[in-house]
């Protein structure tokens, strides 16, 4: 079960990236590409000063995730980890 | 305005700061307690990315065209994405190729090509002088506002109390210069790594986002009531630049964001800066995992001021964007907080430094390595020691960039706004995107491919972006961009092939990555890579899966010491780093008996070499340098004549190795007999692995010398068939003697004068004897001849060989056990033959004597023994009985029995008294006995039917028992004489007397007397007599068979030790 679930999540980067892409560009854009005021900040604006940090806390618990991870995995592998011929 | 003096005087101080924190920072690092293996060192170091142009450009871009600069910080968040697996990758495979730059990285996938790294270093450094540039104009240029705000363009200073004059870009250029030197040159390191300057620039990132954040916050709400105002205010004043705020505008369509949104992506990767501090200066690959967040998130904090600057500075300024760039810096100057400014000033002269200081350093490092390197290898000096000149070229190389970047300055960095050359750089660093990201993932990628890329692209860019900069500053005549090249409308560099309607940006990355991705796939695929590309490949494109590394193949022909080596290292990066580095590696090196390294950790050692090489001078120049070193002393890599075929030789055993070892086992267990199985497994071996003489020879231990028992391939007179003593003078007997394995890979190089002699003559290349061990004891040698190649005999393959003797050892060892055993056969046999005879001797049949019954029995305790007796009942009636025992259970005591009994039978036939008979016999045998060292006991009975008279003699035999019936007693016949054999003429007794009946006469030998029991007690004459006296009554059969059972009772064993007779005579009842 654990092996199931641990590989999409490991390459959920590409998926996250590619949304980020499509969320940052046109014609996604253009949703927001409005000439409208919200709280005085222009809507694009504040689409892009809210949905930035988002995307950077999306990351964070991505990083964390890897964290939890790929601790599990050295200490797996630690058994391997100096491999014969290392960087010589 | 600040006073010029307070300035200058900050500006020191800070120098002064940031000198300490990178002495401090490389003091550390030499205690061994790094101040930069931190996630947060490391995120902000990377934030070098964030340059002067975002500090004073992203506010002058957001002023003039929008908020379209935000898509520069999008793209470095977006990619942080996959910097766990892209950047990791990177970062893994640079430690363990010990990569040194991005030419380097390049240059090194590509099968360490020094053209692919001249090429981008070339490109690179095309590419980044203007970006210097604009630092240096940046720095210039707020230098300039800060003391004449009002000035229009910068100026010559002056400074009053000397009276000196100075241009302050030339000035911020030298003393960039410097601390580039000091902290990025101070000594050629192995691993291009330096503490200083990453504690510095972090430091920097520091000072930058809070001056910056100062300059916002004051700006946001000390000159204006937030962000909301200032929206508000500036739609109110400049509803028609309400265009700022939006995309797809004139200005900022969705393709131009598209466009700046790669473009980052590629530059945050691979501008050479960013890779230096992302890749090389990295400490520990998991620190990638926290600057995913943490670097974006300085990007947020550092761009969240920006626009509110921006507009702020529009409307204080009443719309005027000339000064746009700098609206951070004279804001707070107009506004009355000069010391504001100079914080702000500090802030952007960080930017500006930490980008010009990784970059000139970067780039030297590229300039030495990929451009000079090559001619200084090519040149030859002859200079012990060219670390020296190497470091102060690497110095002269940062001044060199820098001062490049002054001089593109000075030409044309007045015109071009700060945004428009950060970008042209950005659109260079892409173009190595395709070779970078490519030789990460496709296998088949190569070194043509990637080189016909990146020149196309190059050419591309230099003419879609630089040819229409270089005209826009009035360098070359605008028409090349108005009506294009040689006047062809479709050679515009703006609108290339007619491609027109799309931004410069959007359109010089089309064309640009049309032509680069294009010729790198396209060559790639249709082109094939050479061995040492496709290694290179394997190394980077399975960094993280390494495939299980096989033993080394090749070995070095008149290879270089390990002192060679080091004095080598030493040559290029000085004899301390050279010392340190080969004493780590030698830490966990095998070294043979001599002390230096054995045959095959040369090669491994040649490539650490080149390893450390590479880590200062870069991959290629590192392979050219080693592979002239070893040419030039006529040493040469060569292949390993691959024994084992193409199936990769791993530490456990191969198929073939397995399949050789095998059908020995099956030779030596097929039952041939000795030289059958030697010529079978000499035969495997030659036909397995193609050799032109195989021998065996084994010690022939009567002569001491090794004589050749099989052999295989060439025929020689003079070779194989020689045998060889026991001397260290050869190869085979020092085998022999040392019960070591030889081997003499080359024999171009051989010690001993007699061998070198017999193998220069034979031709032969290489040889290895192994000594043909039983139980670890040598008793041959088994050797191996090749003229066709040297080095083959590898580890593996020795390994082999041993095990081959082994099994050589192993026939011959059952061969030997064989013949004992056969031989313990046929002697077994003959005893067989030799017992049956003796068996034959004895009487089967009782003679048929009135009056009397009898019984004898003979149990020999082994085959054959020396007991005998007989009856004799001769043609007058008498009856004699015998019964004798010779010593020894062995064949000699039968045939002396066998002989006795052929004596007794000749002789009793006459007519001579017992007496007469025994004293014949003694005389007879004497001679005979005494040579053999034995003796015989006897008892001789004559008996006359007629009369019942007995008579009776004895030669040192056991007394015969009579039992007599009538007094009911037992008495023992005990005639006085010697043993035979002892003494010639010695006067025997007789005794006679008359037998009554019902009397009983028990002759024994004393095989009965002297079986013993467990506590080594006898069975004794007593015991006999008891059961004489109690079972007299019972037929002589039954008797003897009676007694035999009570004495193995009494013993505890059915078998005797010694020979056992029993005879008994019966008178019988009336």
């Amino acid at each position: 079960m654990r092996m199931g679930r641990k590989l999409p999540l490991k390459d959920a980067w590409l998926i996250m990236f590619i949304l980020g892409v499509v969320m940052l560009n046109y014609p996604f854009l253009h949703i927001f590409n409005k000439d409208v005021l919200i709280f005085g900040i222009p809507l694009i604006i504040l689409y892009f000063f809210i949905g930035w940090p988002f995307s950077i806390f999306v990351v964070y618990l991505f990083s964390i995730y890897l964290g939890r991870h790929s601790d599990q995995e050295t200490t797996k592998e630690k058994p391997h980890a100096n491999p014969p011929e290392g960087s010589t | 305005m600040i006073s010029i003096s307070t300035v200058i005087l900050t500006s020191l101080i800070y120098f002064g700061i940031l000198f300490g924190v990178a002495y401090y920072a490389d003091r550390q690092r030499k205690r061994g307690r790094s101040l930069i293996d931190n996630p947060s060192v490391y995120s902000l170091s990377l934030a070098v990315y964030c340059t002067s142009w975002t500090f004073y450009g992203s506010v002058g871009r957001a002023a003039t065209s929008g908020i379209d600069f935000l898509a520069i910080y999008l793209g470095p968040t977006l990619i942080a994405f996959s910097w766990w697996f892209l950047l990791r990758k990177i970062v893994r495979i640079s430690k363990e190729q010990n990569i040194a730059s991005i030419a380097d990285f390049i240059s090194s996938r590509y099968g360490k090509s020094p053209l692919l790294g001249a090429i981008v270093t070339i490109f690179a450094v095309l590419g980044i002088m203007p970006y210097i540039a604009l630092q240096l104009k940046a720095v210039a240029r707020t230098f300039d506002l800060l003391v004449y705000p009002l000035a229009t363009s910068s100026t010559m200073h002056i400074l009053p109390k000397f009276d000196l004059r100075f241009d302050s870009a030339l000035v911020v250029a030298l003393i960039l210069g410097l601390f580039g030197i000091i902290f990025g040159a101070r000594h050629l390191d192995t691993s291009e790594r330096h503490e200083g300057l990453v504690a510095a620039i972090a430091l920097e990132s520091v000072v930058k986002i809070i001056a910056f954040v100062a300059a916002g916050l004051f700006v946001t709400f000390g000159l204006f009531d937030g962000f909301g105002d200032i929206f508000n205010d500036f739609m109110t004043r400049f509803p028609e630049r309400s265009h700022l705020l939006m995309l797809d505008t004139s200005s900022n369509s969705y393709a131009h964001w598209l466009t700046m949104t790669i473009v980052s992506m590629m530059a945050i990767m691979f501008l050479p800066r960013q890779f230096h501090i992302m890749v090389i200066e990295n400490s520990r690959e998991e620190h990638i995992r926290s600057a995913m967040w943490r670097f974006p998130a300085y990007m947020v904090i550092i761009n969240l001021f920006v626009i509110p600057i921006a507009l702020a500075g529009l409307l204080l300024s009443n719309g005027d964007t000339y000064n746009a760039d700098f609206f951070v810096i004279t804001l707070p100057l107009q506004y009355g907080h000069p010391w504001l400014a100079l914080l702000v000033f500090i802030g952007g002269f960080s930017a500006a430094a930490s980008m010009v200081m990784v970059s000139s350093v970067a780039l030297s490092t590229m300039i030495l390595n990929h451009l000079l390197m090559p001619v200084i290898l090519k040149i030859h000096t002859g200079a012990k020691n060219l670390s020296v000149l190497l470091i102060n070229l690497k110095r002269l190389g940062i001044i060199a960039v820098i001062l490049l970047g002054y001089l593109y300055y000075r030409l044309l960095g007045e015109s071009a706004a700060l945004v428009n050359i950060g970008l042209i750089s950005f659109l260079a660093a892409t173009q190595f995107a395709p070779a970078v990201i490519g030789g990460l993932y496709w296998r088949q990628a190569n070194r043509r491919g990637a080189t016909t890329g990146l020149i196309f692209g190059f050419i591309v860019w230099f003419y879609t972006l630089l040819v229409p900069s270089f005209a826009q500053s009035g360098w070359i005549d605008t028409s090349i961009v108005e009506q294009g090249l040689f006047g062809l409308a479709l050679l515009k560099p703006t609108a290339l092939f007619g491609l027109s309607g799309f931004d410069l940006w959007t359109h010089a990355l089309f064309w640009t990555m049309f032509f680069n991705l294009g010729s790198y796939l396209t060559i790639s695929l249709l082109t094939s890579p050479c061995d040492e590309e496709l290694e290179q490949a394997r190394k980077f494109v399975d960094v993280f899966n390494p495939t299980p590394t096989t033993t080394e193949k090749t070995r070095i022909t008149k290879a270089p010491t390990v002192i060679e080596f080091v004095d080598l290292m030493a040559k290029f990066i000085g004899a301390k780093q050279a010392h340190t580095a080969i004493s780590d590696y030698l830490g966990d090196s095998e070294i043979d008996e001599k002390g230096g390294l054995s045959e095959y950790e040369l090669p491994k050692l040649r490539r650490f070499t080149e390893l450390t090489l590479a880590g200062s001078v870069g991959a290629a120049p590192a392979r050219i340098i080693v592979d002239n070193y070893l040419s030039a002393r006529g040493s040469h890599m060569e292949d390993v004549f691959d024994l084992f075929g193409s199936i990769s030789i791993s530490r456990t055993a191969s198929r073939e190795q397995l399949s050789v070892l095998y059908d020995a086992a099956r030779a030596v267990a097929s039952g041939n007999n000795l030289q059958a199985i030697l010529d079978e497994i000499l035969k495997i071996f030659t036909d397995q692995f193609k050799f032109d003489l195989c021998v065996i020879r084994i010690l022939d231990e009567d002569r001491q010398t090794l004589t050749v028992r099989s052999q295989r391939g060439m025929t020689s007179e003079h070779f194989g068939e020689s045998e060889r003593g026991l001397t260290a003078e050869t190869f085979i007997g020092e085998t022999f003697l040392t019960n070591n394995v030889t081997v003499v890979n080359d024999s171009d190089f051989i010690s001993k004068p007699k061998t070198a002699k017999i193998i220069r003559r034979e031709r032969i290349l290489s040889f290895a004897h192994a000594p043909i061990t039983i139980e670890g004891q040598p008793i041959g040698v088994i050797s191996a001849f090749s003229r066709t190649a040297k080095g083959i005999f590898t580890n593996e393959f020795i390994e082999l060989f041993t095990s081959l003797a082994g099994q050589v050892g192993v026939a011959w060892r059952n061969a030997q056990q064989t013949d004992r055993l056969i031989a313990a056969r046929e002697q077994q046999r003959e005893l067989e033959i030799a017992k049956n005879i003796q068996l034959g001797l004895l009487p089967t049949k009782m003679p048929d004597v009135s009056g009397i019954q009898l019984a004898g029995v003979c149990i020999p305790a082994k085959e054959v023994g020396g007991d005998y007796y007989d009856y004799l009942l001769h043609e007058d009636g008498r009856l004699d009985l015998v019964i004798a025992d010779v010593s020894g259970h062995n064949v000699g005591a039968a045939l002396i029995m066998a002989e006795t009994r052929t004596l007794i039978r000749c002789r009793s036939g006459k007519l001579f008294t017992p007496q007469e008979i025994i004293c014949d016999l003694n005389q007879f045998f004497y001679d005979d006995l005494t040579q053999a060292e034995l003796f015989i006991t006897l008892f001789y009975m004559r008996y006359y039917p007629d009369t019942r008279q007995v008579l009776c003699a004895s030669a040192g035999h056991s007394p015969t028992l009579h039992w007599q019936a009538k007094a009911k007693q037992c008495i023992r016949l005990n005639p006085e004489g010697l043993i035979i054999g002892v003494k010639k003429d010695f006067p025997y007794e007789q005794e006679s007397f008359t037998l009554q009946e019902g009397d009983v006469l028990l002759l024994y030998t004393d095989g009965v007397i002297e079986a013993a029991n467990n506590q080594d007690e006898l069975f004794g004459e007593e015991r006999l007599t008891d059961l004489l006296s109690e079972y007299s009554h019972l037929p002589p059969r039954q008797l003897i068979d009676y007694i035999i059972d009570q004495v193995r009772l009494f013993s505890g064993h059915h078998s005797f030790q010694d020979d056992v007779s029993l005879v008994v005579m019966q008178a019988e009842q009336p």
